[in-house]
């Protein structure tokens, strides 16, 4: 094998397949890259064997092949070239990559051993637009857990909701929920978020296919192509946390707000809370702890309803308040117990958040 | 416990080959068997161990090490420059940080919190390698070790293999099994865990003391 191509080209097909190669896996062979010289393309493959990435660059083909190069090192060696043309060759378990004078020889790894990876989904292929799409998934994804033990909680659902296609995250201290009308939902799917954010850093594009099955979720652009496996478990029923409606409404401006709750959390530390003080004049931000201060404030603001005041996790709230898209958010509270609700404009977002308990 | 300083070589033969060159070195010789060998530096990893049980063969000038996986370490000494042997006792065992403790006490209240039908034989069940924290009967008829700590970490799971391993010899406790209680046990720790057959579960610390948690759950 034997192709020659643009430095940043090479580094860019390079880099971005190997996001899925895992920095710790106990198989040597899954720390590299397999590279697929056919017709006039090289197509880069890496994977964690949960999540696939392939993408694709026209190239110079000098001879057709295939071989698995080391994931990071390749792909930092050709990044680290001189800028134009680079030669990228394989022969007698010896890669080698050069380009205006830098010669690196690798050791190859056994291109036999790089696993088969399933690429074919039998479900239609959606088309969404992908930069709302990517925005989409990065709103709900701030509500996915990051435990692996509990792995439900770790997913984006997939799911039919009315004429369009719902979107679902939770960590059991809130839930992020964004509606896409006139997207068709196929297969309710529970996607690894892990996959789902490096959509965004990979593959993404004006136009995205989105695929799934029962078994895989894969995403398609002219950028390339990625496959997860789906999580296999079933996700909490939801619905039934969501309460069909709330006494109390806030309406803050949003940068206000996020300004807010960054200063209290200069004070406030992961278990001490931010209080919201709820009265007609608006919103008062206190928080206090003990050995170190406190810190107050009052944004003015919209507020219906009873006077109340309730407190969250400023990490949590900051997540919620930050991924509400327009220029004002909306708070809807019951009581200083019970989940409130953030939303903003119109665009189907919805961000359920527990309160901590004072 | 034996202790010696001496000019020595060491050989390390198992899972790989490990050779320490000639130097002055500390060999320490325990009572329950384990072997370890240490610089003049650092403050507690030897350079090499073996853990018990070990087969200890004594030679002229050398000491042979075996354990039960085959692993050998050789110790060749060149010149002794210090030796002593001494009787320690029973250790009394580190005194563990007022939560540990609590979490111990508390579970061994409720060792149904731990797992379904679970029920205490003992607490602190002394071992060879240093007491269990709890000793419990499973509802399936099996021997249960748990170990508790206030962090779960790797270095807790091995602890607990430990005991694992003395305790799966004495015949009239039948089937053990062990469980690895933590308020929070690390991802590390979990694998291994599951990796040996150990069960693991986090415990909350608030609702076993009758605090109700100010971390409020959607379910």
């Amino acid at each position: 094998m034997r192709i020659r191509a643009e430095r940043d080209d090479l580094a860019d097909v390079l880099a971005r397949a190997a996001r899925a190669v895992g920095t710790r896996s106990p198989q040597q062979i899954l720390q590299g890259l397999l590279c697929d010289v056919r017709g006039n393309r090289l197509e880069v493959t890496g994977t964690d064997s949960d999540v696939t990435i392939r993408t694709t660059l026209e190239v110079e083909v000098l001879e057709a092949g295939r071989t698995v190069v080391p994931a990071k090192l390749a792909a930092e060696a050709v990044r680290k070239l001189p800028v134009g043309a680079v030669t990228l060759s394989a022969e007698e378990g010896e890669v080698e990559i050069t380009g205006n004078g830098p010669r690196f020889r690798l050791r190859e790894f056994v291109v036999n051993d790089f696993p088969d990876i399933p690429d074919t989904i039998e479900a239609p292929l959606v088309e969404v637009d992908g930069e709302a799409f990517v925005a989409a998934l990065a709103q709900v994804g701030v509500a996915a857990s990051g435990d692996d033990a509990r792995p439900t909680l770790t997913g984006i659902l997939f799911e039919a909701h009315d004429d369009g296609l719902r979107l679902v995250a939770t960590d059991s201290y809130r839930l992020a929920l964004r509606d896409l009308p006139g997207i068709a939902a196929g297969e309710t799917s529970l996607v690894p978020y892990r996959a789902l954010r490096e959509i965004g850093r990979t593959i993404a594009d004006a136009k995205l296919g989105v695929q799934l099955d029962d078994r895989q979720a894969a995403f398609s652009s002219a950028r390339g192509r990625m496959t997860a496996r789906v999580i296999e478990a079933t996700f909490p029923n939801y619905r039934q946390l969501l309460p069909d409606e709330y006494p109390n409404r806030l309406s803050v401006s949003k940068a206000a707000l996020l300004d807010a709750v960054g200063r209290a959390a200069l004070v406030a530390e992961e278990h001490i809370p931010v209080r919201l003080s709820l009265s007609e004049s608006g919103v008062e931000l206190s928080v206090t702890r003990q050995e170190v201060g406190e810190e107050t404030e009052h944004i003015e603001a919209a507020y219906s309803g009873e006077e109340m005041t309730i407190a969250f996790n400023t990490r949590y709230l900051t997540d919620g308040v930050g991924a509400v898209a327009g220029d004002e958010v909306v708070l809807e509270t019951i009581d200083p117990l019970k989940p409130g609700m953030l939303s903003g404009g119109s665009d189907g977002f919805q961000y359920l958040l527990m309160p901590v308990r004072l | 416990m034996r202790i010696v300083v001496a000019d020595c070589t060491v050989q390390y033969e198992g899972r790989l080959n490990a050779f320490l060159p000639p130097a002055t070195r500390l060999v320490m010789v325990k009572a329950d068997g384990c072997v370890a060998v240490h610089a003049d530096g650092g403050a507690y990893k030897p350079l090499n161990w073996m853990n018990a049980p070990n087969d200890f063969i004594e030679e002229e000038g050398r000491w042979i090490v075996i354990n039960p996986k085959g692993e050998r370490l050789t110790i060749t000494f060149n010149e002794i420059h210090f030796e002593t042997a001494m009787e320690m006792g029973d250790d009394p065992g580190l005194q563990k940080d007022g939560v540990e403790a609590d979490l111990q006490k508390l579970l061994a209240d409720s060792p149904g919190e731990i797992e379904e039908g679970l029920e205490l034989i003992r607490r602190e069940y002394p071992t060879p390698v240093g007491p269990v924290d709890l000793l419990c009967r499973g509802i399936d008829g099996a021997t249960v070790a748990v170990e508790i700590k206030r962090r779960g970490e790797i270095d807790g799971v091995e602890q607990l293999t430990r005991y694992l391993e003395f305790l799966s010899r004495d015949a009239r406790l039948g089937e053990v099994r062990g469980i690895f209680a933590a308020q929070q046990v690390k991802p590390q720790a979990r694998t291994l865990a599951e990796d040996r057959g150990i069960g693991w579960i986090e415990v909350d610390y608030d609702r076993l003391r009758g605090i109700e948690s100010t971390r409020l759950t959607l379910f």
